[in-house]
């Protein structure tokens, strides 16, 4: 009579079923994407410093097309389908299809985008559309694999969410590759707002949902948080999908009041969201932390971002002035949910690192004190990467609207230096305790008791 | 003599308090997670919740129970996880919740 017995959790909105760790892949998965993610933000960083001389003037350029993919395949998106192998198997109470197959993705994607950012910088076309079919040959290998936890039913606004992000995810990609091979044969020519609505049904309806719908999962814990009723983020799960399939046709065709439309009920989705966002914070038993300033400040970008759309929807102003702010209104989107990758990337990275260190035994931290997630980075290095992460991106967003190059260099550098920090913060941490864990009190190292 | 019946009850009580959620560096009896612990059929039953259905890390907690419990006591355990009633912050403890300045 040795056991865990679990019993179906209540109501159609929770989720349960056996302990995560049957469920959730193994950690090597969403770390190897994270790490990817880590990597393309520093490349990113470091390529809107080399870029920054003509950026703002010239924003289709090979280089600056090159510099905008690192930061929407190389760091979002990479950080994304981490967080989608890691979280749709937890949402959905059932394992990934294949851990093998979503090894296969991070093998095939991660140098695919490498591969497409350097055939776009080097203006090699063949390049380009090759690596665009690996890329999206990745993504349709990740929904395959994601179907599986996603095919679950009754799990409530998180799970909905995820379905349409990685149906979205999937068009993004099928655009992406489209348009690379557009680029090598010259069906047609690739007009701003063709590239704008690329731009919206990646950033909006693949990344943006993901992380509205997984925020629905993350915030009660995070925040300690059960707000009464229904949360408005179960409308924002609908309402941002339904406006991206309106306004990308509106941009592609383009539509100007399909468009509009469909910037409306985004807006209003991204408003739910939002309103989510107070109401867990209303209702927050837990005192503000590090995390809850990355999810305020990216907050404020996305505030920031439906405010230079609008403007750049509505306004009466110049050709120049309307590419500025549609331009500024992408970054200030990357801004959002870059600062949503960093901030949740020091919560689930200490918690994979914390069970990868329970697995191997190691239950307390090097002073005796049982091991929490804190243990596992330092909080100052974090700190910094907030105000690296935001200070960069408000500094693109404003070198975009100033045409600055000194701006520019400003946030690149910003950026580069977070994700060298970051990710060397979130990847020694666990390093570091289990190195202790396993020295004894004096003499050389011990691993699983033996001495070396 | 038999040992008191809340003895080998109140040594699970002590050994729980053991196990810690590494999120919220709170034990999981003074979180309020524990809704029981009773001897039953020579052994130890733990009824417990979570958090937050779904959660990783809270469901990594009952699994943690049960290995603390198998290595503290002599008798045969089983940790039954349940969700009537759910759980709410206003389970917490209150002298740790102040400690952790939690909000009431």
């Amino acid at each position: 009579m040795s056991a865990v017995s679990v019993s179906p959790p209540p109501g159609p909105a929770a989720v349960g079923g056996l302990p995560a760790t049957s469920v959730a892949p193994p950690p090597t998965v969403p770390l190897t994407f994270l790490g990817v993610a880590g990597i393309g933000l520093t490349a990113f960083g470091v390529a809107a410093v080399a870029v920054a001389g003509h950026a703002a003037v010239a924003p289709t350029a090979p280089t600056v097309v090159a510099t905008v993919h690192l930061a929407m395949l190389g760091f979002l998106a990479s950080a994304v389908l981490g967080a989608l192998h890691q979280f749709c198997p937890v949402v959905g109470g059932r394992p990934l299809r294949s851990v093998g197959a979503a090894r296969l993705t991070a093998v095939v994607w991660a140098p695919a985008v490498a591969a497409l950012v350097a055939g776009f910088a080097s203006g090699h076309p063949g390049v380009v559309s090759t690596a665009g079919v690996c890329a999206f040959s990745a993504l349709v290998l990740a929904a395959w694999n994601l179907s599986g936890p996603l095919s679950t039913r009754g799990r409530g606004a998180p799970l909905t969410g995820l379905r349409w992000a990685v149906g979205l995810l999937v068009a993004t990609g099928a655009f992406g590759a489209v348009y690379a091979f557009d680029r090598h044969t010259g069906w047609f020519v690739l007009q701003p707002h063709r590239v704008l609505a690329h731009a919206h049904l990646g950033l909006l309806g693949a990344l943006g949902l993901t992380y509205i719908a997984v925020a629905e999962k993350l915030w009660p814990m995070f925040l300690l948080a059960h707000p009464p009723g229904r949360s408005p983020g179960d409308g924002a799960v609908r309402l941002v999908p339904a406006g991206v399939v309106l306004l990308v046709p509106g941009l592609l065709l383009p539509v100007r009041g399909l468009a509009i439309a469909g910037g409306g009920v985004v807006a209003a989705g991204l408003a739910a969201h939002l309103a989510s966002l107070a109401a867990f914070l209303r209702h927050r038993r837990r005192r503000l932390e590090l995390l809850h300033a990355f999810v305020l400040a990216g907050a404020v970008f996305l505030v920031g971002a439906a405010g230079l759309g609008a403007a750049a929807g509505l306004a009466p102003v110049s050709t120049l002035w309307r590419a500025r702010l549609v331009s500024a209104e992408v970054i200030a989107l990357a801004g959002w949910l870059g600062l949503a990758v960093v901030g949740h990337a020091h919560k689930i990275v200490p918690f994979i690192g914390y069970t990868a260190l329970r697995a191997r035994g190691v239950s307390r931290h090097p002073d005796g004190a049982p091991l929490l997630f804190g243990h596992l980075y330092d909080a100052r290095l974090a700190r910094a990467a907030l105000a690296g992460t935001a200070g960069g991106f408000g500094a693109l967003v404003a070198g975009i609207l100033a045409a600055s190059s000194a701006l520019l260099g400003v946030g690149g550098v910003a950026l580069a230096a977070t994700g060298v920090v970051a990710t060397a913060n979130l990847a020694l941490g666990p390093v570091a305790v289990l190195r202790s864990a396993h020295r004894p009190p004096s003499g050389g190292p011990v691993i699983e008791g033996v001495p070396l | 003599m038999n040992p008191p019946a809340s003895g080998p009850v109140e040594h699970a009580r002590n050994v729980l308090h053991q196990v810690v959620d590494p999120e919220l560096g709170l034990d999981i009896v003074d979180l309020g997670l524990v809704y029981a612990i009773r001897p039953e059929a020579g052994g130890i039953v733990v009824e417990m919740t979570l958090t937050t259905p779904g959660c990783p890390v809270s469901e990594s907690l009952p699994a943690e129970a049960l290995a603390a419990l198998q290595e503290a006591l002599d008798v045969p355990v089983s940790v039954e996880v349940v969700w009537q009633p759910p759980w709410t912050p206003d389970r917490i403890d209150p002298v740790a919740a102040t400690a952790l300045g939690l909000r009431r």
